[in-house]
């Protein structure tokens, strides 16, 4: 298992590389640099800071569709919790009680699944859904921007704290993950659920602290998004879940529950970030040898690679003994 | 209503009475110039669309699948009606390509799922992106100049949308329904959704019924489409659609069809589908903020479901520990 997750690992990296040598060549913008890579992590933090939750949350065998509107639904709060004139009192008004209404979305995502035995699919369309109403109700067509003014916010946007947090997240969180008995009751659960049961592991628990995590997590993402753009409104970041959903399953999680890496989760992330980067840069060159615009070839090349990459993960496991 | 769970009965009443509640509720707040035939004459041709996709998507979801890929199918259907407006064919001929390119996409997405022996919900991901940028790559090529939508004006093209969508949906429905009531093909697509295991050693081919799933929803998705695309005056292929999957699935699902398969009926997603549509038309006339009308929405979606789910749910423990 372990060879084959390496390998699964230097497939996504000989992708990555060979996108950051194709885009090299064309593209007018360099991808190589230190100072490159760091701004491609710092854009996507929210992307990576969702995508280990959503990756958890396939090994349960269960979706998130929420998580985009969650995000923006907790950017609307913070916004509008912090009124037109944010001060420092925003670190201790706005900012915990963003984490509190996070943690009760997620953990609301985590009820309707464990408790109310929904479809993980259906409950978090449902609460796509109603989370993005209610950021219209929160903040109606108006753009809310008071992120700007608060001392020190737009601190947590730089790459030093997106760095941070993405260390405590993965390095630290994916350590005590891997080696914890709680991976191993959800890849049990999301493998079978029922012979879980048996074996004694509480089911719809796991299940809701699974859930309630991924709002920590979008959290996360809510501040880091708000900190790099400063304003939001309540139709931001539509489509998101879309993007971490690719990102996690084309590093490897099954969908269908039961395994998953962290790692190529990041990766994905990684590999969906450089492709977007490379092809706005690549826009002079498309526009002189291409009869479209190149930036229409991202959603052609992202779902090409979501195909084969699942389809050669899934050809390992069936070559697996 | 022979094969149907007790279940799936309930819902099927509750859908019923509950449309039924809605348009006496919507006849209430009815006000000055807006008449009750006017509601019920623009239901058919706004939730055309809708049911039909509907259809289509109830089978693929009977076997187990998913196609969440049908937006953007749409996007494509569109974009190749509006690029042959532009080069100003006779409309009978967009209309056949809007069709076809929709069935066409529809059943290449079926024999993916079969050939590559993925999950149907990545593939269809991997579509939902796919397609989108596949439609926006169309307008550039065969319109120079593309600035980013196609305009059809002219009424000669507005047809099957404009004119023609209550008798196309009508038309449609009452096959449809008969064709579920007596075919054998529906009963397959059960029988896989149940158990794939037991269709193998029963001798039915799986890859084969799966297809099948996949084409018939194709036909369904084509007149769906037709009437989504000739319904506007300007086609954007970007934006055209977007979300409409999710709509389809949220009104399969309220229909009282399994999300992992093997249970369901047509009758139910067309109530669904009316049911969400006559909700949000009462939050309308009752005019209730636009932006409370989504929270509204996606909370009746939970709580219908959710309240299913948890009358079931001992049953289902039950049946699953057995």
């Amino acid at each position: 298992m372990a060879r084959i997750l390496l390998k699964r690992h230097l497939i996504l990296v000989a992708l990555l590389v060979g996108e950051v040598l194709l885009f090299n060549t064309i593209s007018r913008v360099p991808l190589v640099s230190v100072s490159d890579f760091v701004a491609i992590v710092t854009q996507s933090a929210p992307v990576l800071f969702l995508a280990f939750g959503m990756t958890l949350v396939l090994m349960t065998a269960g979706i998130d569709l929420s998580v985009g509107s969650m995000v923006a639904l907790i950017a609307c709060a913070m916004a509008s919790f912090g009124g037109e004139d944010a001060d420092s009192t925003f670190w201790i008004t706005a900012v915990p009680c963003g984490l509190l209404f996070a943690i009760v979305l997620g953990s609301l995502n985590g009820l309707l699944i464990a408790r109310f035995d929904m479809p993980p699919i259906i409950a978090t369309l449902g609460t796509m859904i109603f989370f993005r109403g209610w950021s219209f109700v929160l903040l109606g067509d108006r753009e809310r921007a008071p992120f700007g003014d608060v001392p020190g916010y737009d601190l947590l946007g730089e790459f030093f704290f997106v760095a941070i947090g993405l260390v405590c997240v993965y390095v630290v969180g994916g350590i005590f993950f891997a080696r914890s008995r709680w991976r191993q009751e959800i890849l049990l659960i999301g493998g079978n659920r029922i012979a879980g049961r048996y074996a004694g592991i509480r089911v719809g628990r796991r299940l809701w602290e699974v859930y309630t995590l991924v709002g920590g997590l979008a959290f996360l993402a809510a501040l880091a998004f708000t900190s790099r753009n400063s304003s939001v409104n309540a139709s931001a970041l539509t489509g998101l879940e879309l993007k971490v959903i690719v990102a996690v399953v084309l590093g490897g999680t099954r969908v269908q529950g039961g395994s998953g890496s962290l790692v190529g989760s990041f990766l994905g992330v990684l590999i969906i970030a450089v492709l977007e980067e490379g092809l706005r840069g690549s826009a002079l060159w498309g526009h002189e040898y291409l009869p479209f615009k190149i930036r229409h070839l991202e959603e052609v090349l992202l779902g090409l690679l979501l195909v084969t990459g699942v389809w050669l993960h899934s050809r390992e496991r069936e070559a697996m003994p | 209503m022979r094969g149907l769970s007790k279940p799936l009965k309930y819902r099927l009443l509750f859908l019923f009475v509950g449309n039924g509640l809605l348009l006496l509720l919507i006849s209430v707040f009815l006000r000055e110039g807006a008449s009750f035939t006017q509601v019920l004459s623009q239901a058919g041709p706004d939730c055309a669309p809708i049911i039909l996709a509907g259809l289509g998507m109830t089978g693929i979801i009977l076997t187990g699948g998913i196609d969440l890929s049908i937006g953007s199918v749409i996007a494509v259907a569109g974009t190749v009606f509006g690029c042959l407006v532009y080069w100003e064919v006779p409309p009978l001929l967009c209309y056949l390509a809007c069709g076809l390119t929709a069935w066409g996409l529809s059943t290449l997405n079926g024999a993916l799922v079969r050939k590559l022996r993925l999950p149907a919900i990545i593939v269809t991901l991997a579509g939902l992106a796919f397609y989108r940028g596949v439609a926006l790559m169309i307008a550039d090529v065969a319109v120079p100049d593309f600035g980013g939508n196609l305009s059809v004006q002219d009424d000669a093209y507005h047809g099957p949308g404009k004119f023609h969508a209550n008798s196309i949906l009508l038309a449609t429905l009452v096959m449809a329904l008969v064709w579920e009531a007596f075919a054998e093909t529906p009963r397959r697509w059960l029988a896989l959704g149940n158990s794939p295991e037991a269709c193998r050693l029963q001798g039915l081919a799986p890859g084969r019924i799966l297809q099948s799933a996949f084409t018939v929803g194709g036909i369904l998705l084509a007149v769906g489409a037709l009437i989504e695309v000739t319904q506007v005056q300007t086609i954007e292929p970007a934006r055209m659609t977007r979300g409409f999957e999710l709509r389809v699935v949220g009104a399969v699902v309220l229909g009282g069809t399994n999300i992992f398969g093997g249970e369901g009926s047509f009758a139910g997603t067309v109530l669904g589908a009316f049911f969400l549509y006559f909700a949000q038309q009462l939050l309308i006339y009752a005019q209730v903020s636009p932006y409370l009308q989504e929270v509204l929405i996606g909370g009746a979606i939970l709580l219908v479901i959710g309240a299913d789910c948890t009358l079931n749910r001992r049953a289902k423990m039950l049946a699953e520990l057995r």
